[in-house]
């Protein structure tokens, strides 16, 4: 039976522990969230003028406002690109630096370290690529494709931003995959070679379902940063060519913060941050019911 | 243990709330006088002059030992606007900087009426707000038109060259033709940035009216029919030339990312002319002893018309008096702008140290940059046209129309369509 004094005691025991993280967590995400939400509900142009109370108006024009959505519907493209290939190609490069190539820690290291760099820069790095580089390449060898600046297309400047995050991320996901293959247990393995099985029957019956601990990690992570890009989208297309690239979250900034209408950028970044939290809530949901022990 | 917690977490947001609900109420006391003496924030949004904006609060704090300046500069590139920021974390700023449009739209009920200041003497630039009554106070001239390389543009045409002997569409034409025959592949590199092609170039119509804002109310009231506009067309007709596929760089794709490539190319000499104004010059990274000058951007065919003679130029950084300062804090912050014009340090100040071009008669020195230089002679001679980007809200420029103007530099859109996005733009503005 657990008494006042001793209920007070633990209390204490958590706070010690807890409070101060609990602290700077509600300064930096649970206050400015609140706050965040309280301006959806007022009609605000700029600090400098008196705040307005206008009710669930900024929803409704958040709801009715087709370029939010039609940024949204780009979202989505870029989360099914980037979050399937991320993880394939994430996989399969775990699988070549754990399986004893020559200098696979230096692989590791090398594919790494593109997550080392901040996605402004990078996308800075890969604008010169592709507006310089690549078309003088292009032009020198006479390959077509790539001789007109890739950013300029609708098409193909999707892709590029689809191709920087994939060169940024999959190194990341890489260390995550190598860390799940390391982990496989070497009995299983020795097991399933005794009872005859070949490398494609052991990847796809043992390996992959011990790994999916790794993948629901992994694609956690993926679509979170593909829902939310903004960096990379920033620098490397600023939204153009004729805004056909602007993602959500650079909507949402624009709304807001060069449109001067703070309350329905608000409001669509909260209906922006519902539908993440569903889609990845469901995704660890029933992820997490594959997992099976070894 | 979870509900404590909850509960916990509750009370935390409740106490932060009702914190920050205060500090929004009460007036700053901190920013204020303290022992005779008087604290002003003034704040500069040209990221690139923040060392000189504080060397400059230093030496008016000199001179004046009873007033204390706190000088704040925003990042070059900063999205946030920096007054927003300052506001909103409860500083009141005495002196704002801010673009010309602002004063009438989005801080129309900011500013102190400056009319009666000794300065208006010595300038024409001075912005009124929406009662038009003169607010702002004009820190920079800035001027755009067609940058053009000198040396390329002279060994074209074989001798001295005068940018404002091209003011025809068919003479602009014709000197493509012969810089392309003296061995430029592509004369013309056109960058097509959003705000230079909506904010500039697309605004530079509302000139054809002695005061652009007639022709803005116009558009607001669905009277002005753009797509029967012959100078509306005309800046169309002039673009088509200059993004062509046989005169620009980027013809065959005439979007994309090129600011840099454009500038660097007609800084080195590869290219001879862009659209841009007088701060492309940071950008042209220029071998030394090449020069630059700006050509009108021609409308038509008629030598006379007065926009094919003159360069668009106005005040594009204004200083702005917060109106709730304290009466301390704005004769302060008026003394500041005095200083900025009469004080000897204060025009060296601005003209020298922070190579703007100064809106004041009285201001003796002369930047140095090529293009500063232009746009200063195009005002000394009168040659010069409204900013006419100041004329409009350039935030829904730049975001909402600049991709129909985008997409007809692509040909994805017509013109008539263009016509009609930014017709409902302004019928949408009521």
């Amino acid at each position: 039976m657990i008494t006042e004094k001793s209920r007070l005691k633990s209390l204490g025991n958590q706070l010690f522990f807890t409070g101060p993280t609990i602290i700077f967590f509600a300064i930096a995400v649970l206050i400015p969230f609140a706050y965040g939400l309280y301006l959806t509900l007022t009609d605000m142009t700029s600090p400098v003028n008196p705040i307005k109370f206008s009710g669930f108006g900024n929803y409704k024009t958040a709801f009715t406002d087709t370029a939010f959505w039609e940024s949204m519907w780009l979202t989505v493209e870029f989360v099914l690109a980037t979050v399937i290939i991320i993880n394939i190609l994430g996989f399969i490069l775990a699988f070549l630096v754990t399986s004893g190539v020559k200098m696979q820690n230096f692989f590791r290291t090398a594919l790494f370290t593109p997550n080392l760099i901040g996605g402004l820069i990078l996308g800075y790095i890969w604008q010169f690529i592709f507006v310089q580089t690549l078309p003088s390449i292009g032009d020198k060898l006479g390959i077509e494709w790539l001789r007109l600046g890739w950013l300029g297309d609708e098409h193909l400047a999707f892709w590029a931003i689809v191709i920087v995050t994939i060169w940024q991320s999959a190194g990341y996901m890489m260390i995550i995959f190598v860390a799940g293959l390391v982990n496989v247990p070497k009995d299983v393995m020795e097991a399933a070679t005794i009872d005859g099985a070949n490398a494609w029957q052991r990847l796809r019956s043992v390996i992959l379902p011990l790994m999916v601990p790794s993948f629901v990690v992994t694609v956690f992570l993926t679509l979170k940063n593909a829902f939310m890009v903004y960096d990379v989208n920033y620098s490397l297309t600023a939204g153009g060519p004729y805004g056909s690239t602007t993602m959500v979250s650079m909507h949402v900034v624009q709304k807001a913060f060069t449109e001067n209408i703070y309350g329905v950028g608000q409001a669509e970044a909260i209906v922006l941050f519902i539908i993440v939290a569903v889609i990845t809530g469901l995704q660890v949901y029933f992820s997490k019911r594959m997992e099976v022990a070894a | 243990m979870k509900k404590t917690l909850a509960l916990f977490l509750v009370l935390l947001m409740a106490v932060a709330l009702t914190a920050c609900g205060g500090s929004g109420n009460s007036n700053n006391t901190a920013a204020d006088s303290n022992g005779g003496k008087v604290n002003i924030v003034i704040v500069n949004g040209k990221g690139e002059i923040a060392s000189q904006w504080e060397q400059a609060a230093k030496d008016f704090m000199a001179a004046n030992p009873d007033i204390t300046v706190e000088a704040v500069s925003g990042a070059v590139g900063e999205t946030v606007n920096l007054l927003d920021k300052l506001t909103a974390s409860g500083k009141t700023v005495t002196i704002a900087m801010m673009s010309p449009d602002s004063i009438v739209n989005k801080y129309k009920d900011f500013g102190i009426d400056l009319s009666n200041e000794k300065w208006n003497a010595d300038t024409v630039y001075g912005v009124k707000d929406a009662n038009g009554k003169i607010a702002g106070f004009p820190f920079s001239i800035e001027g755009f038109g067609l940058v053009y390389n000198k040396s390329v543009v002279e060994k074209a045409i074989g001798g001295a060259f005068d940018p404002y002997s091209i003011n025809t569409r068919d003479k602009l034409k014709a000197l493509l033709d012969k810089i392309q025959a003296s061995g430029v592949k592509y004369p013309v590199a056109y960058q097509t940035e959003n705000w230079s092609v909506a904010n500039h170039y697309s605004t530079q119509f509302l000139n054809q009216a002695e005061d652009p804002n007639t022709i803005v109310e116009q558009l607001k009231a669905g009277k002005f029919d753009l797509a029967s506009n012959a100078v509306w067309n005309g800046y169309y007709d002039t673009m088509d030339l200059l993004v062509s596929k046989q005169y620009n760089k980027y013809g065959e794709r005439p979007l994309g990312k090129y600011y840099d490539d454009a500038h660097l190319s007609v800084g080195k000499g590869e290219s001879a002319i862009l659209f841009n104004g007088n701060w492309a010059f940071d950008s042209l990274k220029a071998v030394s002893g090449e020069s630059f000058g700006f050509i009108p951007v021609p409308v038509d065919n008629n030598p006379d018309n007065p926009l094919n003679n003159k360069i668009a130029a106005g005040p594009t950084n204004i200083l702005v008096i917060n109106k709730s300062a304290t009466a301390a804090q704005q004769e302060a912050g008026k003394k500041f702008l005095n200083w900025l014009v009469y004080d000897q340090k204060g025009q060296d100040f601005l003209v020298n140290q922070a190579q703007v071009i100064s809106a004041f008669k009285n201001n003796p020195n002369k930047v140095t940059n090529p293009l500063g230089v232009a746009i200063a002679e195009a005002v000394q001679a009168g040659k010069t046209l409204p900013f006419s980007s100041n004329y409009v809200k350039v935030e829904d420029w730049g975001n909402i129309l600049a991709p129909d103007i985008q997409k007809y530099i692509a040909q994805k859109e017509s013109r008539a369509d263009l016509a009609k996005a930014i017709e409902t733009y302004y019928k949408n503005q009521q």
